[in-house]
């Protein structure tokens, strides 16, 4: 469903809101934000999408809430997060600091990709630095090298997990090899090669991946990802969605740790999605193992765990379905609604995956994915 | 559960299929009946502890479990089963021995030993299946689906109570879908298998057996509503909404027989659009009858993004959305284009326009392989040249909404006889 964009719009407001974020966003993740300062840019953020982005305007209406009558953040309407398959959600004129990302979108059969508006590049990038460092790289004395097995930003553009780690690497990294092509493909030759220059230089690397990707060199004998040198870290993130099979994480990481020499507790998962410009990360670096499981936010992402019937806020550490206000996601929907079951205690978010060998119920199916190419009905 | 246990069952089961085949086809049909009547009974303990246990166990309302077990438990009995052997067979002894068809001597051969791998969602339909097993005298062994274990484990124990020699040809035994060596010791021991769920597991099951095993799949199927004009007058419309309310509503639409999409005709008293409104009506009235069951936090999610993306399309000028919010499951999304977008599987219901039911045809081409019921209202005449239509791109079952929900024990199964599809035949010709 396309969206007439507001010509007339003086981009102004976005472009002034936006500033003051990334200025925000550029003193980190280690004081909290009070709820005051939270609440107030919320509700600047909902006023601006409420007056720019039409879909969203009439989605908030329809339950009667507008700027003028929501009273706190949590009263602002999130939307599905599967509404981004359906739905440009744009709060800001495109220009040339502009960029589209998709899903992959494999989980539901042949339905439509997702697509992220993002108008403004620079707060992405603004948002995806500092937790990122507080990650993965603190204590470090110096940049490190890193080793993606996501491929080059240059070769997918629409990938919002590749322009995270490009915009990572061009802000941390002592050197970046890319080892995984635009199509998924290893580059076995570099890999080997690299894994001999890291190995003889002896100095902590970073190489980030995805669980797939990870898993794809462990099963392939031929491809070796290691040993690395005293200190290396790994950035680990994706799930794996769409995929045939699955390990448990925890089996994933043993095989991880066993091929790299890299220690459980510095291999960080990441949580993310292209409907959220910010990312989570379990903080393992700095509390050990104690801390796998949860993830921590930026103080600009929110996290509720909502009741699934009423989707009023539940107590701390209740399982429900957890709704995100992100405010890096300005320039289209801060507040989003997902399918993800979860807790929330003391800002520490718990995912609960899904319950292994659950089957579905019943011998009926949803027939969404075969009517997609049904088309109009006259 | 070991896959030596199974085994050992299965042989168990094998043996006892000797003393099954002594006893003719219609007294098999006796016994099972009468252990299907105690379902029905009111005072009596088998339905006692059915109802007691069904909201738990099928996560259904109170309300909801007592329906589904009345509906299901109606054709559990002395003279439907009979019926369901003379449908099937004509002459039922044909079970029992030779019989003397006209043309050939024949006689139909049950499974030394039937298995059947059920899915779960509407409790009861493990105990239709294994019914099958038994009345055509094949030693039957059920895996149920989860949240369907209840009322097959319920009716073996009555079973044993009424006829021991028949129980002892059944087995009824619940492991997680996936532990794949304890399939594999049920597969390796049984000629026949039956298996009902999503194509991946239908597909996995058959991929596993020997070219010799018998096997009938009940793989994933969708199914729709049809409403003609016929049914859309002012006076009239409201019934049919009432009707399509308890198809989509029945079971919380976990069954494969209930609605996901209704076609309305134009040029009706009432339009599609407004006929909409009428289901959302009718949803709210079935939802106090018959309360909708909790959901799992992952199934409430899946209906939260379906009502929002409706929502979103409202908003857009493209349909109209009406649901429950917190207090029922139901939702009624009126989409006069189709509009991609989860299902929530739970009373969700698509209400689609279209000029003239003629067009279906063409347009339902997409799903026709996966194509079950459709339920029907007011198409009078034009059903005669529908229905084959439909039938030719997939559909095994065109029926009022009223009988959407439950169809008879001898409905074409997917397209099959339920029992002829569990036999074999031996001719013979005296020399």
């Amino acid at each position: 469903m396309s969206t007439e964009q507001r010509k007339d719009y003086d981009s102004a407001n976005f472009d002034l809101l936006a500033t003051e974020l990334e200025s925000r966003f550029h003193d980190g993740v280690a004081m909290p934000w009070t709820e005051t300062e939270f609440e107030r840019r919320s509700l600047k953020a909902f006023a601006h999408q409420f007056d720019y982005c039409s879909p969203y305007r009439a989605f908030c209406e329809r339950r009667g809430i507008t700027p003028g009558t929501v009273a706190g953040w949590e009263e602002i309407p999130a939307v599905p997060a599967t509404a981004f398959k359906y739905f440009d959600f744009v709060s800001a004129p495109t220009r040339d600091d502009s960029a589209v990302f998709q899903t992959s979108g494999t989980t539901r059969g042949h339905e439509a990709r997702g697509c992220h508006h993002i108008p403004r590049l620079s707060l992405y990038r603004a948002s995806l630095l500092p937790p990122l460092e507080a990650a993965l790289l603190s204590g470090l004395p110096e940049p490190m090298r890193f080793l993606s097995l996501v491929p080059d930003p240059k070769g997918v553009p629409e990938s919002s997990l590749s322009y995270m780690v490009g915009a990572a690497a061009e802000r941390y990294a002592a050197q970046t090899d890319w080892l995984v092509d635009a199509e998924g493909n290893f580059d076995e030759a570099r890999l080997s090669s690299v894994l001999e220059v890291v190995h003889d230089a002896n100095e902590p690397v970073l190489v980030l991946g995805t669980a797939l990707a990870f898993l794809h060199v462990l099963d392939r004998s031929d491809l070796r990802l290691g040993p690395l040198p005293d200190g290396s870290r790994i950035m680990e993130t994706g799930g794996f969605k769409g995929a045939r099979r699955t390990i448990s994480r925890e089996e994933l990481y043993q095989r991880i740790s066993l091929e790299t020499q890299v220690s459980t507790e510095r291999i960080v998962n990441e949580y993310g999605m292209t409907e959220l410009l910010s990312q989570l990360y379990e903080p393992v670096l700095t509390e050990g193992l104690d801390a796998v499981g949860v993830h921590l936010a930026p103080p600009w992402l929110r996290v509720r765990a909502l009741d699934p019937t009423t989707l009023h806020r539940l107590p701390e550490g209740e399982d429900g379905i957890l709704a995100f206000f992100d405010l890096a996601n300005l320039g289209s929907i801060c507040h989003v609604l997902t399918e993800d079951i979860g807790s929330v205690a003391e800002g520490r978010v718990r995912l609960r995956g899904r319950v292994p060998g659950s089957e579905p119920r019943g011998c009926s199916r949803a027939m969404d994915d075969l009517m997609a190419a049904a088309g109009s009905v006259r | 559960m070991t896959p030596a246990d199974v085994t050992r069952l299965a042989e168990g089961l094998i043996r006892a299929g000797e003393a099954l085949r002594t006893r003719t086809s219609s007294e098999i049909a006796e016994t099972l009946g009468r252990v299907g009547e105690r379902f029905l009974g009111a005072q009596d303990p088998i339905r006692t502890a059915a109802l007691k246990a069904l909201p738990t166990t099928a996560g259904l309302s109170p309300e909801m479990a007592r329906a589904t077990l009345d509906g299901m438990a109606r054709d559990w009995t002395r003279p439907r089963l009979k019926r369901l052997l003379e449908i099937e067979f004509g002459d039922p002894s044909s079970l029992d021995g030779l019989v003397d068809g006209g043309n050939r001597t024949e006689m139909a051969i049950g499974p030394t030993l039937c298995a059947q791998f059920v899915a779960g969602g509407v409790p009861g339909v493990s105990v239709s299946a294994l019914i099958r097993g038994l009345l055509v005298k094949g030693p039957t062994f059920v895996k149920p689906g989860r949240g369907d274990e209840t009322l097959p484990t319920l009716f073996e124990r009555a079973l044993r109570e009424e006829d021991a020699e028949v129980a002892d040809a059944l087995a009824v035994r619940y492991w997680r879908g996936g532990s794949t060596l304890l399939d594999d010791a049920l597969l390796a021991a049984a000629d026949t298998v039956t298996a009902y769920g999503s194509d991946a597991t239908v597909q996995a099951l058959r991929a596993r057996l020997p070219p010799a095993t018998r096997f009938v799949g009940y793989r994933h199927r969708v199914s729709i509503g049809v409403i003609g004009r016929g049914a859309l007058s002012t006076g009239f419309a409201a019934r049919t909404a009432n009707d399509v309310a308890a198809a989509v509503g029945m079971f919380d639409q976990r069954g494969c027989v209930c609605p996901q999409a209704v076609y309305v005709e134009e040029g009706g008293g009432v339009s599609p659009s407004e006929f909409a409104r009428e289901l959302a009506r009718a949803s709210v009235d079935f939802e106090v009858e018959f309360p909708s069951g909790p959901l799992a936090a992952e199934e409430a999610a899946a209906v939260h993004q379906l009502r929002g993306n409706a929502e979103l399309h409202e908003g857009v000028g493209a349909g109209h959305v009406d649901h429950g919010g917190s207090t029922g499951t139901w939702t009624v999304i009126f989409e006069p284009e189709v509009m991609e977008g989860p299902s929530g599987l739970s009373r969700a219901i698509r209400v689609r326009p279209i000029d003239d039911v003629v067009q279906l045809a063409e347009l339902l081409r997409p799903i026709g392989a996966h194509l079950q019921t459709v339920g029907v209202a007011g198409l009078g005449d034009r059903l005669r040249a529908l229905a084959p239509a439909w039938g030719r791109l997939g559909a095994s079952r065109v029926v009022p909404f009223r009988e959407v929900a439950f169809p008879p024990p001898w409905w074409l199964h997917d397209g099959r006889g339920p029992l002829r599809e569990l036999v074999r035949w031996v001719e013979m010709r005296s020399d």
